[in-house]
């Protein structure tokens, strides 16, 4: 009996220690694959920062309410892009992005833009229309990628597809901790709190035809920082999961250690007994 | 001579942040040139060569093509989709996209919207291949 127990121990710790393995090597492949994520997602800071700013100057002083995207209208429809990751294994890192836009939506009715397997794979099971379902790997993402992206959204967007457009992805705040944030792309909001410049500056040719031109190419560097942010908070994502599971591996293995030896000395014990007392005898 | 802070930025980098003495740019009005003090301004930006002299004097030539330039309390942005410096313009990539987007041209009916598409390619080749030489 002793004989057997023991050897399903052996097996259990055989099993989790090759389960430690592959973990251990997928969190050395994310460590690795998170130097050159976090210098993508800082490459891509400063141009979605300073476009933001140019843009935000111009919408404030934009008040011709033909110019689109800044004039709100009714909301019949709206588009979220939703940026997860390619594969699971990542704790909650997918699953938090899914439940951003559940609680986000509410009973709007909503079509999609996903980017990444995973997001591809839930708005499709959950019968979502999907303005797009070609990209499935956000690591490789490139700016001319997120234009043509971006190209489709304004054409959905101009011709009423839908009223309203949202960004959700990932912010990567520290190693620790990643964030979902849901951010409002279309119309653009007008800055409330801004106190008025005594400064005029010249638009050229004006104001909104500059929002015109411009928009577009504020829009699609924002997409493309919003994926290096999510493509960083995924890997580290990743690594911590796996860098838990790799511990709690070595725990399990280390109590298993514990039974299988106490399981030796308990079936040395009784032999010795068993012994001792066919000799007795 | 006076300078201001000068900042070139695409989607994936900074290409440059510093001090400047004046920068040429073809905007979708012709081609501008900022110097120091200039009033507050804005403006989108076509295909074209673009030049900056920066603090010592010095002038390097780059292709620029899209994006915005802002001029705002004497901070220079130039906020472009592509900013390549001549030293980093790939020739031989320009001239084979000049040669597909010729290619292109000759089948293509002039309403279609993809001879637009690879007029702007040919504009973009031809001003790389400027910049360069």
């Amino acid at each position: 009996m002793a004989g057997a127990s023991m050897k399903a121990i052996k097996l259990r710790i055989k099993s989790v220690e090759s389960t430690m393995q592959i973990t251990k090597a997928m969190q050395l492949v994310a460590t690795s694959k998170l130097r050159r994520a976090k210098e993508r997602m800082e490459n891509s800071k400063p141009y979605a920062a300073i476009s933001r700013e140019a843009i935000m100057a111009a919408v404030a002083q934009c008040n011709d309410p033909q110019v689109m995207f800044v004039t709100p209208r009714e909301v019949k429809n709206r588009c979220y892009v939703v940026i997860a990751g390619e594969r699971g294994l990542a704790g909650g890192y997918n699953a938090n992005v899914f439940k951003a836009v559940a609680a986000h939506s509410g009973d709007t009715p909503y079509c999609v833009l996903p980017l990444g397997r995973k997001a591809i794979d839930k708005f499709q099971r959950m019968g979502a229309p999907l303005l797009d379902d070609t990209v499935g790997h956000v690591e490789g993402l490139g700016v001319s990628r997120c234009y043509q992206l971006t190209q489709r959204l304004i054409a959905g967007y101009k011709n009423g597809e839908f009223d309203e457009l949202f960004l959700v992805y990932t912010s990567f705040r520290s190693m620790m901790s990643q964030e979902v944030e849901v951010e409002q792309l279309l119309p653009i909001e007008k800055p409330q709190d801004e106190q008025p410049r005594n400064v005029v500056t010249i638009y050229e040719p004006s104001p909104e035809e500059m929002l015109e031109k411009a928009v577009p190419d504020f829009l699609a560097g924002r997409l493309y920082s919003a994926v290096c942010d999510s493509f960083a908070s995924e890997v580290s994502a990743r690594r911590n999961a796996m860098d838990s599971a790799t511990k709690n591996a070595g725990e399990m293995i280390s109590d298993l250690r514990l039974k299988y030896n106490r399981a030796r000395q308990g079936a040395i014990t009784q032999e010795i007994t068993e012994i001792v007392a066919g000799a007795e005898h | 001579m006076s300078t201001y802070h000068l900042q070139i930025v695409t989607p994936d980098r900074k290409v440059y942040d510093g001090e400047a003495q004046k920068i040429i740019l073809r905007t979708v009005n012709g081609d501008v040139c900022i110097l120091p003090h200039h009033i507050d301004f804005a403006i989108p930006l076509g295909i074209g060569q673009a030049s900056v002299t920066d603090a010592d004097g010095n002038t390097r030539q780059a292709a620029c093509n899209g994006g915005m330039l802002s001029v705002s309390n004497n901070e220079v942005r130039v906020v472009a989709v592509t900013y390549e410096w001549a030293d980093e313009i790939d020739l031989e990539r320009a001239k084979r996209a000049e040669e597909e987007a010729e290619e292109r041209m000759k089948i293509l009916d002039r309403q279609d919207k993809d001879f637009a598409m690879a007029e702007v390619r040919l504009k973009r080749a031809l001003t790389r291949i400027q910049a360069k030489g």
